[in-house]
């Protein structure tokens, strides 16, 4: 008996008594709920695994990047779906991180004016449901735009009116292939020059002109191809005919709205982002590089961007995930993506729940870990190394 | 003449060739942009009348707002029964305010007493029963919702949220584990499917029988979601406390939870206060997610005011209403996280 006691009293015991415990009650509600739903499930005739997925979907999909027609399988709609989330959020993450430097550093400047009116733009934007703004850009701007016979014309190739932007799109593909990869490869040359450029001059002490060879390699390879590939190609350009346009692409109006809210309110937060990680460099290090003699340009360049990113870097991660998990607010008006088609539509054709909900949580969870990995990496590459 | 001897204003705005410029390209800018929203929104307005005939002057159209604002703040709530909603919230309002300005002995007991008294009641009231009209969750809407649904995800959130930041920091490796599970499952998935999760799949793991209101669904998988993100909050409160705070409560014979719950938390929420009142803040937008799921919160109700026949085409002004009542909202309580902030730092 007092042995026993003396066990209870040993904090070692104690501590494995209390884990045991919650383990134990975790394992008995899981239990709980899962007997419940499968005795609910039977009720209701829900057959579960995952066979479904083989199945005919019989979903029409406006807006499509896979060749996805509605007789192949609801597999097939669910890649449709992770494919549109990922398209709205890779360019949403892109414009939204360019929108929010340019905030950013418009909230630093000088000029009062330039300043406040930043301010307020986050202020706004920061302080209002992003719901709000994609239900704004969808029923109050894009429905407002003039009826396709009065598109508002972009170079009179690309066409934006109430059922979305329509745009030209390239016959065949291949010219562009090519384009993309001279485009890498001239990248890649340019890391190899950096790298070279960086060793010789810790060696010898010698600047190589880096800045003609980087807009060489950078910008004027890529403009050269690209326009090589846009001239060569045969274009499908968008023709008016009847009440809409015939050929192109058609960017449909859902998304228009989804990237337009999503980019103005990561903005909003990129910009504090930016600001406070700016702020962060202590005053005395810019005192330090000006006294040793470096240019204003080459301050920002070699001082304060390096040793702002690295204090930026964890919360931008953290809005990147967002605009990921925000790009879901697209079930709202029915973007097709992948909550919007998979837990919609695809839940409702077979009922299958537990499954699409795993499934679905699955895609971000998994993509979540892939950015958040990458970011991490990123972070230990720019990080303060100290002994 | 030096620049130096200008007046301020000036020096600001056209000091240099180079800001003269943008200021003359900004305000260009700002008076395109600002000029007819204002003219729209004020100059033209068409302010009385009851009906759309009412509205003849080419402005905003707050005559729908006049005519649709019951609908905005109480939803499809009976208009007899209002005065429910009107004594929960001054309730609700006067029992913080009392418990804020309250003699410091007496404000962690009034507090209790209030979070054991106020929930239930506030129920009670909205919902009816014993006494009372009961009035079904599918009438409530707007604003009272989005207040609702807000308190009601919050006293889930801020509990759960305390136990998994305590679990995250916890000796205790399978707890530990259990809760970094916990807290970035529900952090790595988008609200809206959580929305759909908890409709969805809370009536199918309950026992046959048991009825669950839609609403109570979504306020129970807001409330989940929140609480991680207010674990990360309290958790940097925990952090941002020096062990030897803990080290010196268990020197003096204190255990866990008497360490914890007189010394380390006070202190460790009162420096995570202005993070959770951000994670609030999340959550009062967040609400208007319940659109997915068919409940009418403010911006819901704005959205299905537009399908009115007698009221076509009043998108801008429904929008710009409800968007003013958000910003106003959540404009005010960022301003009093940073107050509670600066505060701290003094």
């Amino acid at each position: 008996m007092a042995k026993a006691l003396a066990l209870l009293n040993d904090k070692r015991v104690r501590d494995w008594i209390y884990q045991i415990a919650v383990v134990a009650l975790l394992v008995g509600l899981t239990i709980f709920f899962v007997r419940n739903a499968s005795e609910n499930m039977v009720k209701a005739g829900i057959a579960s695994g995952f066979d479904f997925l083989w199945r005919a979907s019989g979903i029409d999909v406006p807006f499509v990047l896979t060749n996805y027609t509605r007789s192949d399988t609801i597999m097939g709609l669910f890649w449709v779906g992770v494919a549109n989330t990922m398209l709205v959020t890779v360019i949403a993450m892109v414009l939204a991180t360019l929108l929010g430097f340019v905030v950013g550093i418009a909230r630093l400047s000088s000029h009062w004016l330039l300043s406040t009116l930043a301010g307020a733009y986050i202020e706004f934007v920061r302080n209002i449901p992003l719901l709000f703004f994609v239900l704004f850009w969808y029923f109050g701007v894009i429905a407002s735009l003039p009826a396709p016979r009065d598109s508002v014309k972009l170079f009179g190739i690309a066409f934006l009116n109430n059922r979305g932007l329509t745009i030209p799109l390239p016959d065949a593909p291949s010219n562009f292939r090519w384009a993309l990869g001279a485009i890498l490869l001239s990248w890649f040359a340019q890391w190899l020059v950096a790298r070279w450029a960086r060793r010789r001059k810790d060696r010898t002490g010698q600047d190589a002109p880096m800045l003609a060879i980087g807009l060489v390699l950078v910008v004027l390879v890529p403009a050269l191809a690209i326009a090589w590939a846009s001239l060569a190609t045969r274009w499908d350009v968008p023709v008016l005919r009847g009440f809409n346009y015939r050929g192109g692409f058609v960017v449909i109006p859902e998304f228009v709205a989804l990237l337009a809210a999503l980019v103005t309110y990561t903005a909003g937060f990129i910009a504090e982002i930016v600001r406070g990680g700016i702020q962060a460099v202590p005053h005395g290090q810019i005192e330090a590089a000006s006294a040793l003699g470096l240019r204003p340009g080459r301050i920002l360049r070699l001082v304060t961007i390096p040793q702002a990113l690295r204090v930026m870097i964890p919360p931008l991660t953290n809005q990147y995930l967002n605009v990921l998990k925000n790009s879901s607010f697209g079930a709202a008006i029915a973007y097709p993506d992948v909550v919007s088609l998979f837990m919609g539509s695809a839940l409702n054709n077979t009922g299958q729940a537990i499954e699409i909900i795993a499934m679905t949580l699955a895609v971000y969870l998994v993509i979540g870990l892939a950015v958040s990995a990458f970011m991490n990496w990123y972070n230990a590459r720019i990080a303060l190394v100290t002994r | 003449m030096s620049s130096a001897s200008l007046p301020l204003w000036r020096q600001r705005l056209f000091g240099t060739p180079a800001t003269g410029i943008v200021t003359v390209v900004l305000a260009f800018v700002l008076a395109w942009v600002a000029i007819p929203i204002i003219r729209w929104a004020l100059i033209d307005a068409n302010w009385v009348g009851t009906t759309r005939a009412d509205c003849t002057a080419g402005g905003a159209c707050w005559v729908f707002i006049r005519a649709r604002f019951g609908q905005f703040m109480y939803g499809l709530y009976p208009v007899d029964q209002r005065w429910r909603v009107d004594l929960t919230g001054i309730i609700f309002l006067v029992s913080v305010l009392g418990i804020v300005f309250a003699p410091q002995r007496l404000r962690l007991r009034a507090g209790l007493a209030a979070l054991v008294v106020l929930p239930p009641l506030g129920i009670w009231l909205l919902a009816g029963g014993f006494g009372l009209r009961p009035v079904e969750t599918r009438e409530w809407g707007g604003l009272m919702l989005t207040l609702f649904i807000s308190v009601y995800s919050s006293l889930i959130a801020i509990p759960l949220g305390i136990i998994f930041a305590l679990g995250r920091q916890s000796q205790l490796r399978v707890i530990r584990l259990i809760s970094i599970l916990f807290i970035e499952f529900w952090r790595g998935v988008p609200i809206i499917a959580v929305i759909f999760l908890a409709s969805l799949l809370l009536p199918l793991i309950l026992p046959g029988g048991i009825g669950i209101d839609r609403l109570a669904r979504a306020v129970i998988g807001l409330g989940f979601v929140i609480a991680a993100y207010m674990a990360e909050a309290v958790r940097g409160g925990l952090q941002a406390l020096p062990s030897g705070q803990r080290e010196a409560a268990t020197a003096l014979g204190l255990n866990y939870w008497k360490a914890t719950g007189l010394i380390v938390l006070p202190q460790a929420l009162r420096i995570s206060l202005p993070a959770m009142t951000n994670e609030f803040i999340a959550l009062v937008k967040n609400t208007t997610l319940v659109l997915v799921v068919s409940i009418l919160d403010l911006l819901g109700i704005a959205q299905a005011s537009l399908a009115d026949p007698a009221w076509v085409g009043m998108n801008m002004e429904a929008y710009a209403f409800s968007g003013a009542i958000y910003w106003l909202i959540c404009f005010a309580l960022s301003r009093w996280s940073r107050h509670l902030e600066s505060r701290r730092r003094l």
